[in-house]
């Protein structure tokens, strides 16, 4: 990986320059992504074959119902486009990266540049992100729109809040995913925190099946939970299954589960590096 | 006899050092066993959460799809659990290390060694999850208990052990020649699994059928359970077709290791 080192600091660095690094990781972290088309391509293909299957289990569900929970089986469809279009861009399957740096050794090499440690992935994990959106979201959303019938967003209103909700849900995913990624501070196999996290994030973001067709109770637990804003809030918005002030609701619970992790993630970032410390790694 | 007593004694012990080694670490141990498990019980916890606003699947019951649900998890999960080695990512990685060409110049069995070399204990965990849905089905759909029912039932769990083993040791054995294409079996093979975890009349009219005679994945447990459930079988198909589910996996299988032992004869290693 070639950087261009960050212009020499001091004491009159611009807030612009101060953005460069980030700005450049961001942006090898987008190009990187086009390293392997043809993995994309045969990616893309799994993605639209169990979004298929999904479909098929959505609409043979409604049946004759008009309407569930708010959500039509057009709605449905169109919450499964969605999901399948954020997989990759979300990381819902899992994200090991930070836990093997850490494992190897190699945060070492990490803490030395002018960037915050956090700063620096979160710039790699969005450049990341917009790659696989646009080679893998797009072209699943053009697809599912042209075979099913997609329900759009209601509006400019609805538009724009979708947008700023899945940028939230990247936020708050990618903290939550770099929190669970901090256990490798204090377990030299934490592989298995890994899993078990993404296990439950699976279910409770609202990926298998909209959260709002659960019991009452279960939606209750969840709400007290930060896994709806990594995936179920921008979904409802675009579908219009939340509108008007509960929409503005929903952004707000959003932004308060980033600061939340955001706050987890530097706690135990500063706890975890000083165990790296003491042990010398 | 003497021959596969010693095969069956190395097999083992390649278990038991891989056992041992995994269960290093206690607490992790714990939480891969629990998260592996936790897939499986998400997946199914999403449709049985569900189920209950909706009425039905297609008109089938919670029970009934619990019957297909188990039968494919449970088949998947111990086909994971022998031919996990001969999985893609596992033997790719053995290529381009060039860990595979050792397996080549030690004096054991090739095929034994690549049996041995993936064994993942915590899986265990969601074998035992899924045979408890299978029981939920048992209990909870009207299937007659005769001998011939559970006769049927372990010759599906076999047929489709062999199967997706099958489907694995081919997608291993491309590795050999290509690392990136390999993500194609995933559709057969995890795409599979799902899609016959669910009663096939859900799906389009084009895909049950390419799904059950091109690929001949309805025939594993899709027919043999509609034939317990005492329903009629789609297409017009007689009743014997329901029993044909335990033997198109042994056939593929067999198909597998033939392509295997061809691709080990013009294996050349990657050079490193």
């Amino acid at each position: 990986m070639t950087i261009t080192p960050a212009p020499p600091g001091g004491a009159s660095v611009r807030p612009l320059a101060l953005l460069a690094l980030p700005w450049a990781v961001a942006r090898l972290g987008f190009q990187r992504q086009f390293a392997y088309p043809q993995a994309t391509l045969w990616g893309l293909i799994t993605n639209t074959f169990f979004g298929l299957l999904r479909v098929a289990v959505l609409s043979a569900l409604f049946g004759a119902r008009p309407q569930v929970a708010g959500y039509t089986v057009q709605d449905a469809i169109t919450f499964t486009g969605l999901t399948q279009a954020l997989i990759a861009a979300l990381s819902l399957f899992g994200w090991f990266d930070f836990m093997r740096v850490v494992h190897r050794g190699e945060v070492a090499g990490d803490l030395l540049r002018p960037t915050p440690l956090l700063t620096f992935w979160a710039a790699q994990d969005a450049g990341r992100a917009a790659g696989q959106f646009l080679l893998r979201g797009l072209p699943m959303l053009l697809l599912f729109g042209l075979v099913w019938d997609m329900t759009f967003a209601a509006g400019a209103t609805a538009g724009t809040q979708t947008v700023l909700s899945v940028l939230l849900a990247w936020a708050c995913g990618f903290l939550f995913r770099f929190l669970v990624n901090c256990a490798a501070f204090w377990s030299p196999d934490a592989v298995g925190f890994g899993r078990f996290a993404w296990a439950v994030l699976g279910l409770s973001c609202g990926f298998l099946m909209p959260l709002a067709f659960f019991p009452a109770r279960v939606q209750a637990l969840l709400a007290y939970t930060p896994f709806p804003s990594m995936l179920n809030t921008p979904l409802e918005l675009w579908v219009g299954v939340k509108g008007g002030a509960a929409a503005w609701a929903a952004l707000a619970a959003q932004l308060g589960w980033t600061a939340a992790l955001l706050a987890a993630c530097l706690l135990t970032l500063r706890a975890g590096l000083r165990r790296l410390e003491v042990a010398g790694g | 006899m003497g021959e596969l007593r010693h095969l069956l004694s190395l097999y083992v012990r390649l278990l038991g050092a891989q056992v041992r080694s995994q269960g290093a670490h206690r607490t992790s141990f714990l939480l891969d066993a629990l998260g592996s498990m936790l897939i499986t019980a998400a997946e199914f916890a999403a449709l049985a959460l569900v189920l209950p606003r909706f009425g039905g699947l297609n008109g089938w019951t919670l029970g009934e799809i619990s019957l297909l649900y188990g039968l494919a998890e449970l088949a998947f999960v111990l086909m994971d659990l022998v031919f996990g080695g001969f999985d893609a990512p596992n033997l790719s990685a053995h290529v381009r290390a060039g860990t595979f060409s050792t397996f080549l110049l030690r004096p054991a069995p090739l095929a034994v060694q690549v049996f041995g070399s993936d064994f993942a204990l915590r899986r265990l965990t969601r074998v035992v999850l899924a045979a408890a849905i299978l029981a939920y089905g048992l209990t909870h759909a009207a299937v007659p208990w005769h001998p011939g029912a559970a006769l049927l039932l372990a010759g599906c769990v076999a047929g489709m052990v062999c199967f997706f083993g099958g489907l694995f040791v081919i997608g291993g054995t491309l590795t050999f020649w290509t690392v990136e294409s390999v993500e194609a079996m995933n559709v057969l093979t995890y795409g599979g699994r799902t899609l016959i975890s669910y009663p096939m009349d859900i799906y389009g009219t084009w895909l049950r059928r390419t799904f059950t005679y091109l690929i001949p994945a309805g025939f594993l447990s899709y027919l043999p359970v509609l034939h317990l459930l005492g329903r009629p079988l789609p297409d017009g198909l007689p009743t014997w077709a329901a029993l044909l589910g335990p033997l198109a996996g042994p056939l593929l299988l067999t198909a597998a290791f033939a392509f295997w032992r061809s691709g080990v004869r013009h294996y050349e290693g990657t050079g490193t």
